[in-house]
């Protein structure tokens, strides 16, 4: 009877505790890795997951599977104070699976840019580094209005190629989307219903986009493969006046590099719009 | 028995054919046997005494691994298949009914061989077993006995001399066993026709011309039912004590 | 049965035209914008025509297996092939060969499959021929071997081209032109005629191998050349543009209700009847959600497999 008290009381007790960053942080998706370490809390990362690969040193960070399929084994014998998931690429039962084993878990759901922000305060709280987050959202808000208020005078009708074959492109709800449109241009895709819709190549010819993106890590790679399509598309005016463009992934994980994507978006945007 | 004679005439000729299926002991070994022109013959052995095994070797199914088979005094392996179809048609026991065919298609399955069909129609083979009013009935709905005479149509487009058929009257009833034996003579006695036909039942076997009796893969007798189904013999084929009671109407054996 | 024939092959010509025409933006054909031009003749016929090349291997060559394997559950994937040319694909890919530009990745799945059918057809060889259930099972067995190694290559692979080139195998018409056209009618058309030479000895076979036999065929050799011929089309039409489920399962069983069983007739029935549903499929799959596709293996089963099952319930009511 007393013990079973006291394990209430230390129950109790530990709340309070919270209040210091966590020692062991696991995390289940590489855009979370990133923003732990832009919040300073990389020390205290014990396992990512296998496509976590930036910052370098994230690498070295023993592994717990992938994101769509982490080890729960891995991620238990790692004695993890805290695990965050994100609801964007982790399974909703391996969050129920953490649930019955009572570990203590943060699930980060924003989809959108406009969401980072406060999504980062918020993380930051729970992880006991609130001061360090809210000056670091603040940041990224800031550098987020730069890029609306410096809004392009000639806007232009964007297609952005998340795969050439089958014919993948960044939908609506989409980070990509959501720069697209705070650069002040126009995704030609936005009125599809998913967020990475297989698209018409009917409808892309019709549409016929001012400025065709690429993007997605590997940039000789991604050539290679869209050969056949930009074929199929010499005659849209993008590919005809050469403004097709290749670029990083930046843009496909929500973390402190979206910026860096937003940022190499305007400028091949500017370039096109030359 | 003038053998010299009798093997001048053999249309389809086994000639000390030994054959086995794979790691198994011989189960045939130099066996001689003979089948002359428009021949009622049934070859009868007790169950697995080798008899459908003899069936496919004359059919040219399975390939001896010695002696030879030959057809019209030509080895079985000199013809071509096509050439080999237009003189000897087989019958299995076991006849597919799962796969709806219309009873004329099926029939007409006989033509293959033939680039300009030959002198008999569907309609006519359909007539000669009785099967005209179900030319496009499919044989997935017709019964044992008639599905069997469907096929022995399909042989006759054929129009082979040599029919071999393995055990065509298991599983059915006395009536269509009888109409079946009847539809047989009469085409071996009007197309002149060769019957073989692999059976297991005695008191069928007496209304045969000939009879080759097979044991163990062996012949132990052949000849007229008179002089091949005695006491003796059949006590060695079946391995059980019969009495065979010889009447004016026919015969008949008791166990 | 002329008459049915005849119905089979107007509806199938329909369909093609109004599939040609038709969509999200319906083109008329007497007043054409250059655009449309376009879209018409380098968008919409290529892939019509891709459609129907693999919609009709897969139903000829659903119809040709059932006959062989004496099985009315075979499918033209249940051979491996399938699998083959996925693995051919991811293969390459992950291996980072890309000398044939656009035609690497259907050159490489059809390297694979028609890899695979040779070991499938090499298992299943013995003394002198091909043999029905040796063939079914080692197809099988070849084929969960290539599967494992596929997911062996995924799991251990983060090649974001390997998972694409997944994706291309689970079937893509969208991207369809007429550079493998040409190729792709051709083996298929071959396959094709080859099962339309041996149409009599197929449905020999189908009553059996020593029927097939006592009717003037060698059933082994009439198996391997059908089986060759399935080959051929299978491959093909999966390098054309991935797997399409339902078609070669269960058209060959809609035109047997349809025209019956006889080979020289259901084959090209079922060729004819599988380009069209593909091609109805692959409108509609353009058309529902547009300006995003669906992909046309869902709907040739979404469309099909009521029909089918509608068969299937009335023939057991009059039978």
């Amino acid at each position: 009877m007393l013990r079973v008290f006291l394990m209430v009381l230390m129950l109790f007790i530990s709340v309070p505790a919270m209040a210091d960053p966590p020692k062991r942080i696991v995390s289940l998706a590489p855009q979370i890795t990133e923003i732990l370490y832009a919040l300073d809390l990389g020390d205290n990362i014990v396992g990512v997951t296998t496509f976590c690969d930036y910052p370098p040193e994230a690498r070295e960070k023993p592994k717990i599977g992938g994101m769509s399929n982490p080890s729960l084994e891995a991620v238990v014998s790692l004695e993890p104070d805290i695990v965050v998931m994100t609801t964007d690429g982790n399974p909703k039962e391996f969050q129920a699976r953490l649930e019955t084993l009572q570990i203590k878990h943060y699930v980060f759901t924003a989809r959108r840019i406009s969401e980072l922000p406060d999504a980062i305060r918020d993380v930051g709280a729970a992880l006991g580094v609130k001061e360090r987050a809210d000056e670091f959202a603040g940041e990224l808000q800031r550098t987020l209005n730069g890029f609306r208020d410096k809004k392009t005078v000639a806007p232009l009708r964007v297609l952005f190629i998340v795969w050439p074959e089958p014919l993948v492109v960044a939908g609506p709800g989409t980070a990509v989307d959501d720069a697209i449109e705070l650069l002040g241009h126009e995704n030609i895709a936005a009125g599809a219903r998913l967020n990475y819709p297989k698209y018409s190549l009917e409808e892309v010819l019709r549409q016929a986009p001012d400025a065709i993106l690429i993007g997605g890590m590997g940039q000789e790679d991604m050539k290679k493969v869209s050969v056949g399509l930009l074929d199929r598309l010499k005659n849209t005016s993008a590919v005809r006046e050469g403004r097709v463009y290749y670029m990083g992934d930046g843009l496909f994980r929500l973390g402190p590099r979206v910026v860096d994507g937003i940022e190499e978006m305007a400028d091949v945007l500017d370039e096109a719009c030359k | 028995m003038s053998s010299d004679k009798k093997k001048h005439d053999f249309i389809l000729e086994l000639d000390n054919v030994s054959f086995s299926y794979e790691r198994e002991l011989n189960l045939i070994e130099d066996l001689k046997l003979g089948i002359g022109e428009a021949d009622f013959t049934g070859l009868l052995g007790a169950n697995g005494s080798g008899k459908s095994t003899i069936l496919k070797l004359l059919a040219g199914i399975l390939k001896p691994a010695g002696g030879s088979v030959s057809l019209w005094g030509k080895p079985m392996t000199s013809l071509r298949h096509r050439d080999r179809a237009k003189l000897l048609s087989y019958l299995p026991q076991v006849l597919d009914m799962r796969v709806p065919f219309g009873v004329g298609e099926l029939a007409s399955m006989g033509l293959y061989p033939y680039g300009t069909p030959p002198e008999l129609t569907v309609a006519e083979a359909l007539g000669m077993v009785g099967l005209s009013e179900k030319r496009d009935t499919l044989i997935t709905n017709l019964s044992g006995g008639e599905r069997r005479r469907a096929y022995i149509a399909m042989t006759l487009l054929q129009g082979a001399g040599i029919l071999l058929l393995d055990e065509p009257l298991a599983n059915l009833d006395i009536k269509f066993q009888v109409e079946l034996i009847r539809l047989l003579r009469e085409l071996n006695s009007t197309r002149k026709i060769s019957i073989v036909m692999a059976l297991h039942d005695v008191n069928i076997a007496f209304q045969f011309d000939n009879i080759i009796l097979i044991k163990e893969g062996r012949v132990i007798g052949t000849g007229t039912p008179e002089n091949v189904l005695n006491e003796e013999l059949l006590k060695k084929a079946f391995d059980i004590e019969v009495s065979v009671h010889r009447l004016e109407e026919g015969s008949f054996i008791t166990y | 049965m002329k008459t049915r024939v005849f119905i089979l092959i107007t509806a199938v010509a329909g369909i093609f035209g109004f599939a040609l025409l038709a969509g999200p933006r319906p083109i008329n054909p007497f007043a054409m914008s250059g655009l449309d031009r376009e879209i018409l003749l380098f968008v919409r016929l290529p892939r019509l025509v891709v459609a129907a090349l693999m919609g009709g291997g897969l139903g000829a060559s659903g119809a040709v297996l059932q006959g062989v394997l004496r099985n009315p559950l075979a499918d033209p994937y249940i051979l491996g092939l399938s699998s083959g040319a996925a693995l051919g694909a991811a293969a390459g890919i992950v291996l980072g060969v890309s000398f044939f530009g656009a035609l690497t990745v259907p050159l490489l799945a059809f390297a694979g499959a028609i890899g695979t059918g040779l070991l499938v057809g090499l298992m299943g060889w013995r003394r002198g021929g091909i043999w029905p259930e040796r063939l079914l099972l080692a197809g099988i067995g070849v084929g969960f071997m290539l599967s494992a190694v596929l997911m062996l290559f995924l799991s251990v692979s983060s090649n974001e081209g390997l998972r694409r080139a997944i994706l291309w195998i689970f079937g893509d018409l969208g991207m369809s032109d007429w550079k493998l056209i040409p190729y792709g009618a051709l083996l298929i058309g071959l396959g094709l005629a080859i099962a339309q030479r041996r149409a009599k000895a197929l449905n020999t076979l189908m009553l059996g191998d020593d029927l097939s036999h006592s009717l003037g065929f060698s059933p082994r050799k009439e198996t391997a050349l059908l089986f060759v011929s399935v080959g051929l089309m299978t491959a093909a039409s999966v390098a054309l543009g991935g797997m399409i489920g339902f078609i070669g399962l269960l058209m060959p069983h809609i035109m047997r209700f349809f025209v019956g069983t006889d080979n020289r007739i259901l084959l090209p029935a079922s060729a004819l009847g599988g380009g069209a549903l593909l091609v109805v499929a692959d409108l509609i799959g353009r058309t529902v959600m547009s300006p995003t596709e669906l992909p046309a293996g869902m709907v040739t089963a979404l469309l099909g497999a009521p029909y089918f099952l509608y068969l299937l319930r009335r023939r057991d009511v009059i039978g």
